[in-house]
């Protein structure tokens, strides 16, 4: 029987370990080709190109300079880096402290009911996000609806200042990022044994010691992956922290944006671009590393 | 090399072109000219219209988002038969991006001044056929002789503007002259500017009597301190839709785009539009051909289209930028003429300086804004 067992296991492991046939590499050819064609390809030419110079008009020489990352470690974009990490990190922490009460409370609702609370988490994707920032505008400006509703209830005496401050900035991405904190932690939710719960009441623990040392470690997976899906991107949005931020202070997404418009050097916005996704590999990085542990 | 600059080029433009390419070329339909002659073969109909165009009827339009009217390119498809696909963009290095990355096909293109001085310095532009165009004669004769291209060599005027202030009278009740009554700390988070480097040093140079285009490091370490000044008391920085602001509320002076600005002097009598009391810039969009564009002929045939006086008026209702066109401007309203935001007088204009290329000076420029914004 031991020998059976082990048998099993060795059978089990090579499944593992079998090479992909022909099939398999047909079904997978166009994902690899989507993804040498527009995530392989466009990354080494950024690679390239962050060693170029611009001249004149707009050519792109390729003199392999390490001019425009000395000219990146400078403090004036280091603090813009710094500023674009602050707007992501101060969102996923709102998200999380929004984001996994909802989540929660939708993972463990009837199944009818769960369906209708995850449709309403989807619905905002179905318009375009600048239209919503749009719609945010006209929320908060002077002349708003939050503004008129706190003035008509005399809770203030004048419209306040709301759009184009950093809160605004703040408030957009959290809006807009809310759903993709909500979904992954829903899904670790769903997943959670119930028994395991009851066993930590049973063993003593209360409300708050179950929560913490059972159920938080248990949805870990989706707060991390949610994590990553929230902060990754919102470093680097500045639709929203231009239009309703005001621009003001400028984030790394816009000043990248800028390189390769008015600011006429594509080589330097390549340089910038190569150093946010360094910060990408390393947020990817420290997330592997705590789900090994 | 050179072909791994293009394709990066591409590479990283290719969300910007997808999107410029949502429409698909359609197989060249055949003339919807309002000819009343029930002729058999379209051969006689070309041959009627007066100056000819290409044998293929297509035109590859690359210009400003939010500046050439739809209606218009209907019109000229109804009166010619030729099928016109549009491409925007939404800054003059864009453009110039994708046209020297050599994609596109582009036959028109619509740079500013300082871009048509390069252009043409970097031997890209084709110089035009003015027998071809009969409506030249409609341009002012100041926009005929401007310095990136004295006689309209290479290039005609399409529209033009100045920048200038736009003042809530309800908000402030202050006389505001120029730059310096603006950026006043009274006024800190009240502002709204163009969010464009070279505009901003342009307005710090005009407070300083430093010309515009004098963008040595040297000029550049001068206005500085004025950046520093200036920068922090801005609330929103905006090259789109500047007006936003200033309409919401949200801000009560702005230093915005002439067409802006006559937007807003339309809507509300409340706003108030000022040519700075230091100087301003004039900028002047432009229709060219490049070198590489496969209709020329067609090319010629919009831009005599755009002269026309009935077709530039148009564009004057939907864009109200200061219209090149002599003739076009007798076709508006007394109302439309004498928007100040529009049409500067010719006072005003005398104190305009326009851009020129400053080259890789432009790279500082940007640095020196971004920095004094982080602060």
């Amino acid at each position: 029987m031991a020998a059976g067992a082990a048998k099993a296991a060795a059978q089990a492991e090579a499944a593992y370990k079998r090479s992909p046939g022909l099939p398999a590499w047909l079904v997978l050819a166009p994902l690899l080709i989507w993804l040498v064609l527009f995530v392989v390809v466009p990354t080494i030419m950024l690679i390239l190109l962050s060693f170029g110079e611009q001249k004149g008009l707009g050519t792109i020489h390729f003199t392999f300079t390490l001019e425009n990352y000395a000219r990146a470690f400078n403090w004036t974009w280091l603090k813009v880096f710094l500023i674009s990490v602050w707007y992501a990190f101060l969102t996923t922490i709102l998200c999380v402290a929004i984001g996994y009460p909802a989540a929660y409370f939708i993972g463990r609702s009837p199944e009818k009911l769960k369906t209708l609370l995850l449709t309403l988490v989807m619905i905002p994707f179905w318009t375009s996000f600048l239209i919503r920032t749009y719609a945010w505008i006209s929320i908060l400006s002077k002349e708003g609806l939050v503004n008129a509703f706190l003035v008509s209830a005399k809770i203030v005496p004048d419209p306040i200042t709301i759009l184009y401050t950093p809160f605004a900035s703040v408030l957009g991405l959290v809006y807009n990022y809310l759903p993709f904190m909500i979904l992954p932690i829903y899904t670790s939710v769903e997943r959670l044994d119930n028994a395991l719960i009851e066993a930590a009441y049973d063993l003593g623990a209360g409300p708050v010691r179950a929560f913490s040392q059972v159920i938080i470690p248990l949805t870990s997976p989706g707060i991390v992956a949610g994590a990553l899906l929230v902060f990754v991107p919102s470093i680097a949005m500045f639709a929203i922290t231009n239009l309703m931020g005001g621009g003001d202070p400028p984030t790394i997404g816009e000043v990248i944006y800028k390189q390769f418009t008015s600011g006429r050097n594509q080589p330097f916005g390549a340089a910038l671009g190569c150093l946010l996704l360094l910060i990408f590999f390393i947020s990817l990085w420290l997330t592997r590393r705590r789900r090994e542990e | 090399m050179k072909e791994i600059a293009h394709l990066l080029m591409f590479a990283v433009l290719t969300a910007a072109t997808l999107a410029g390419c949502g429409k698909p070329p359609e197989p060249p339909q055949t003339s919807k000219s309002p000819s009343p002659s029930p002729s058999t073969t379209p051969a006689p109909q070309q041959a009627a219209a007066e100056p000819a165009g290409d044998p293929d009827k297509k035109l590859n339009l690359f210009c400003w988002s939010e500046y050439v009217p739809q209606e218009i390119i209907d019109t000229f498809t109804e009166e010619t038969g030729i099928k016109v696909s549009v491409e925007s963009y939404a800054s003059n290095e864009e453009m110039l991006a994708k046209l020297l990355a050599g994609g596109g096909n582009y036959d028109l293109i619509q740079p500013s001044e300082y871009v048509i001085e390069g252009l043409i310095k970097e031997n890209l532009l084709a110089p035009i056929d003015h027998a071809a165009i009969p409506n030249i004669k409609n341009i002012a004769p100041e926009f005929t002789s401007m310095s990136f291209d004295p006689g309209n060599k290479f290039s005609i005027p399409y529209m033009a503007g100045a920048v200038g202030i736009v003042v809530n009278t309800e908000l402030v009740q202050d006389e505001i002259k120029g730059y310096n009554d603006v950026f006043q700390t009274k006024f800190s988070k009240n502002i709204v500017v163009l969010d464009d480097a070279r505009e901003i040093v342009g307005w710090a140079f005009d407070t300083l009597g430093i010309p515009i285009n004098e963008a040595s490091d040297e000029n550049l370490e001068k206005v500085k301190p004025v950046l520093a000044k200036w920068l922090p008391l801005v609330k929103v920085f905006d090259s789109d839709s500047p007006k936003t602001a200033l309409l919401n509320g949200d801000v009560a002076l702005g230093v915005i785009w002439g067409g802006e600005g006559a937007i807003l002097v339309n809507e509300d009598k409340k706003f108030k539009w000022i040519v700075p009391a230091e100087g301003s810039h004039l900028f002047v969009d432009n229709l060219a051909i490049p070198k590489t564009a496969a209709h020329v002929k067609n090319a010629l045939l919009f831009m005599n289209f755009v002269l026309r006086p009935d077709i530039s008026a148009k564009i004057s209702e939907a864009f109200p930028y200061l219209n090149p066109n002599a003739a076009a401007r007798e076709l508006l309203t007394p109302a439309q003429r004498s928007n100040p935001a529009s049409y500067p007088t010719a006072e005003e204009l005398a104190t305009m300086q326009t851009f020129k290329d400053i080259g890789e000076q432009a790279t500082k420029i940007d640095e020196l804004v971004t920095s004094q914004k982080a602060q």
